[in-house]
């Protein structure tokens, strides 16, 4: 696993690079958990009836892509195309570029009540299925998540799992200064969620919480670090926006190596 | 026309375990004997989460219709309309109702005066305005078959049939033939003025259930001499707007201003005071096609 991530954020740095797109940042955030879902948790042999997993931070998107070509889901040509001139892939996703990108996404706050009505849906049709959705921190912010975080425990959706990417580093600031969404966990838990919270970074701890059997929605607060894997990204909010450049790339990988002991 | 679009909707219902209504807390009345179904759901008061939900149970195969009044459906979501429905190219059908001004003296929260021109920014967005339950019916059985996102603006209830059943709801449909060679064109329940009209002026009349077909009004309207389009809705960015886009003949608008409404009064009231109610507009088509106004 500790190989599958380390060839996923290289990739992301490497598709960061080729389109000199922003969000580095983010991306490296969530790397952890997203590969341990497609590696060890979501069930895709069986398309039509395959778990879903929603990224509704789709800013994060070049982690999807490359986990998705990690997972031999997204060939290397289309993962190359992302954000460039009569490319593949968008900067956010659309559901139309490949059969795994389950929703189109970049404006926060359409992922959760999305993945309400699919887990609804699944229920109804009691196919086992489970729905995942990964959402930023800052994204709490939005009403429509307390609209579906209301819902979910009165449909009894226990096949949906929420995931926080809870980097505390938002557009403009932390998030818990901007306008605080905590204790997200109490108030989660008042809506009668399963709450937990763990280490995103730690794969075992990761794949434990996503496993944990519950009877009600879960919601999973991952601490995580923006820009992880490359110290001198590495909880610094300009790396939301700050391009990778050549030099830039060439500097991080030395880092996600274990050669550099820079800052 | 709502009561006949529900029992339209409950008796496919029967057949089609895929169809799925989310009401958004509206509807009393109208979905009583069906609100316990487990293909019916009522979140509460929650539009986003609305349209979001029913985009994902679209996206699991399920057809879904989002039922609320009209404002809620297309204007508080909008964003998530365009983006979880549209974008994303979902056969979802929106059914709002209180078209124009249906809940006079409600107040604009509750008004629909521009969700044509709203709707209209939706490229794939198919548009419907029945003028009576049997389009409202037709409307829906159309938008039910179709592989595209929908959107139904209806009235309320008990409004009169003016059709018998067997219409095309994608073409024009004549409810008075004249041998004038001027035309009326309208959408939607203010079909109820025309008799007020046709005591000043005489002249065809045709309604348009379905605003986006792609039925040809240039060579339609080339057989007529003056043509007036005529509707509950903003005068700028309504059906008359969409119709000039559509053909090179020069169209009369009738609708009100684009001005927000703070007179109080019922809809005929307010149909009256803005000057929308038949017989001022009949009076003012008889101007223009004596060649005494230009308007």
């Amino acid at each position: 696993m500790k190989q599958t991530v380390m060839n996923i954020r290289k990739n992301i740095l490497h598709i960061a690079n080729l389109a000199l797109s922003p969000h580095i940042g983010s991306a490296l955030s969530c790397s952890d958990i997203l590969g341990v879902l497609y590696f060890k948790v979501l069930r895709l042999d069986d398309y039509e009836n395959r778990d879903i997993f929603i990224l509704s931070k789709a800013h994060s998107a070049m982690a999807l892509y490359a986990t998705l070509h990690e997972k031999g889901l997204l060939s290397k040509e289309d993962m190359e195309g992302y954000y460039q001139n009569g490319g593949t892939l968008p900067a956010h996703t659309d559901r139309l570029t490949n059969p795994y990108i389950e929703i189109s996404a970049g404006s926060l706050g359409h992922g959760l009540p999305i993945a309400t009505g699919m887990a609804h849906a699944i229920k109804l049709k009691n196919s086992g299925q489970k729905v995942f959705v990964l959402m930023g921190d800052g994204e709490s912010q939005e009403g429509s998540i307390w609209e579906a975080a209301m819902l979910a425990p009165k449909l009894q959706l226990d096949n949906l799992v929420v995931m926080i990417d809870r980097n505390n580093l938002q557009g403009y600031g932390r998030a818990d200064e901007l306008l605080s969404y905590e204790p997200i966990d109490k108030k989660f838990e008042a809506f009668n969620w399963e709450v937990l919270r763990v280490d995103g970074h730690n794969h075992e701890a990761i794949e434990k919480a996503i496993n944990s059997h519950t009877t009600k929605p879960k919601m999973i607060i991952f601490d995580t670090i923006k820009g992880k894997g490359v110290a001198f990204m590495e909880d610094k909010l300009v790396w939301h926006y700050y391009i990778v450049s050549d030099e830039v790339k060439h500097r991080a990988l030395t880092h996600l190596n274990g050669e550099s002991d820079e800052k | 026309m709502r009561n006949s679009v529900a029992n339209e909707i409950k008796k496919i219902a029967q057949n089609d375990k895929s169809l799925f209504v989310i009401a958004g807390d509206a509807g009393l009345g109208v979905w009583d004997d069906f609100n316990t179904s487990p293909q019916f759901l009522n979140p509460g008061v929650n539009e986003q989460l609305d349209v979001g939900f029913a985009s994902g149970m679209a996206l699991m195969g399920h057809k879904v219709i989002y039922y609320n009044i009209a404002p809620f459906v297309i204007m508080r979501p909008y964003e998530f309309v365009r983006n979880d429905i549209c974008y994303q190219e979902l056969p979802v059908i929106l059914i709002g109702t209180g078209s124009g001004i249906t809940y006079a003296p409600a107040g604009m929260t509750h008004y629909v005066v521009e969700d044509i021109t709203l709707a209209s920014t939706m490229p794939n967005l198919d548009i419907f305005s029945p003028a009576d339950p049997i389009e409202a019916i037709e409307c829906f059985k159309y938008a039910y078959k179709s592989n595209k996102p929908s959107y139904i603006r209806i009235a309320k209830n008990g409004e009169a049939i003016i059709h018998k059943e067997n219409i095309d709801i994608t073409k024009p449909l004549f409810i008075h033939k004249s041998s004038s060679k001027n035309i009326l064109v309208l959408h939607g329940s203010i079909v109820d003025e025309i008799s007020k009209i046709l005591e000043i002026v005489d002249l065809n009349i045709v309604t348009v259930p379905m605003l986006t077909s792609d039925f040809d009004w240039e060579d339609f309207l080339t057989n007529f001499d003056k043509v007036f389009t005529y509707e509950e809705h903003f005068i700028n960015g309504g059906f008359g707007t969409m119709l000039r886009d559509k053909c090179e003949k020069k169209i009369y608008k009738f609708g009100l201003k684009n001005e927000y409404i703070h007179a109080i009064g019922n809809r005929d009231y307010l149909r009256k005071h803005y000057e929308i109610d038949g017989t001022n507009i009949a009076k003012k088509m008889k101007e223009i096609i004596n060649g005494s106004s230009s308007e």
